[in-house]
């Protein structure tokens, strides 16, 4: 992803679950000046727990600083939930840039059935999100609109606005010629 | 940054473009030809038939200095025959055909096509000639379809015989064809295609923004698959086909 997207930086910016290996004295601000022991587990943002996690210590030990953990928006609970509706789960409440942590984590770690349902998960929502942008008024005006985008995860809300304005457009462009 | 507008051409430009077809009207008064940037236009000579641009044709026409003949395709037979395609279940998957293309006026070095051909100049899809003038092809929708039948419609719709069912089979046919433009949604992977032949300038600018996001999303989400299939691909290939002569052989014919 570019360097400069704000969609990558906020997705980088998602928590991670990352447990220490090693005593690391230095880093103790990151756990509010308690000092980190191995087995100490923070939750810690995706571009820093990466690099702990990617970093090797010089010394001894070849172990790296700390693992990473797959975060609970992706956990068995929720792809379970997933293969069974994916239209049910509210992907919002787990992580706002879903897709993303998912792609991010499907970089780090092998897990081809993970990618399959999300896969699958993201292609029967992007079928529901072009029937909702069709209809927006209808939705709006029953506040149905509300309750759906509230369980849209930010990818899924751009797509929605691309297919609403797409529409939108051309009814704008149909209004103006029929004018005069 | 970039301009703020997205890729492609939006539906407000795609109306713009269309009003360069060229549509057929029947001058009432004279006119000498116009040198215009687009090229000259014909010298208006009541009452023969003559092409103009639609932009020039729909000014003519509420001025009240000319009548547009509406293209063939545009009559209440044509698209009722059309929608009766659209309709049928044998022909559920796919849209009507857009116009024949001419002839081509080069020989391709490739056998067969020469509108794949790269150093030959065929016309096709928004540039073919007489696509809404009165030669045009009467039992295919040509690329600005929608556009051209909706601009007709609203400013010269006295030259039509029955404009209201016109207009009616329009608002039909532009719903069928939607409604199986979204059913090609479901088929959309992260390497799989949509067969769009014969959709028209105004569909595709209205779909264009949901379904590059849908195929961006996919390709994102299958890239580790890709990439660790490439991986394993490329093992493969060097660890156990060196005995195999035959497989390398087909490998470079796919190159």
């Amino acid at each position: 992803m570019a360097y400069y997207s704000p969609t990558a930086i906020l997705t980088d910016a998602q928590k991670t679950p990352t447990t220490f290996s090693l005593a690391v004295p230095a880093l103790s601000p990151l756990n509010n000046s308690a000092p980190i022991t191995p087995t100490t587990k923070l939750d810690l943002p995706l571009w820093l727990a990466e690099m702990l996690a990617v970093s090797k210590p010089a010394g001894p030990s070849s172990s790296a600083l700390a693992t990473l953990d797959m975060p609970a928006a992706l956990g068995g609970k929720v792809l379970n939930a997933l293969r069974a509706d994916p239209r049910s789960v509210e992907l919002r409440q787990q992580a706002q840039w879903f897709y993303g942590l998912g792609e991010r984590m499907l970089e780090l770690f092998e897990e081809e059935e993970m990618g399959a349902v999300l896969l699958d998960t993201f292609k029967q929502r992007a079928l529901e999100i072009a029937d909702k942008a069709q209809n927006t008024r209808t939705a709006q005006q029953g506040g149905d609109s509300g309750d759906f985008m509230s369980g849209l995860d930010e990818t899924e809300r751009q797509l929605f606005r691309a297919a609403h304005d797409g529409t939108h457009a051309v009814k704008k462009w149909f209004e103006t010629t029929s004018r005069t | 940054m970039a301009l703020p507008l997205p890729p492609g051409l939006t539906p407000s430009e795609v109306g713009f473009l269309c009003e360069m077809e060229q549509v057929t009207v029947i001058p009432r008064q004279r006119l000498d030809g116009l040198e215009l940037l687009g090229g000259p236009t014909e010298a208006l000579r009541p009452p023969f038939p003559t092409p103009l641009p639609l932009w020039l044709a729909l000014l003519l026409k509420k001025q009240r200095r000319a009548n547009i003949t509406p293209p063939p395709w545009l009559s209440v037979e044509a698209l009722t025959q059309i929608l009766d395609f659209e309709m049928d279940e044998r022909t559920a998957e796919v849209f009507s055909p857009s116009p024949d293309l001419p002839a081509a006026t080069t020989t391709a070095p490739l056998e067969g096509d020469p509108y794949l051909a790269h150093d030959s100049l065929e016309l096709s899809a928004p540039f073919l000639k007489d696509a809404a003038t009165s030669r045009a092809q009467a039992d295919a929708l040509p690329y600005h379809w929608l556009e051209v039948g909706h601009l007709l419609l609203t400013h010269a719709a006295d030259d039509f015989d029955d404009p209201d069912t016109v207009r009616k089979l329009l608002r039909d046919l532009r719903e069928v064809r939607m409604s199986k433009l979204r059913k090609g949604f479901k088929v959309l992977d992260a390497g799989g295609g949509v067969k769009m032949n014969g959709v028209g300038g105004m569909e595709i600018a209205e779909v264009r923004g949901f379904v590059g996001g849908v195929v961006d999303e996919l390709r994102r989400l299958n890239r580790s698959r890709e990439e660790s299939r490439r991986e394993r691909e490329a093992e493969e290939r060097e660890n156990g086909l060196g005995s195999s002569s035959y497989r390398d052989d087909e490998d470079e014919d796919m190159l």
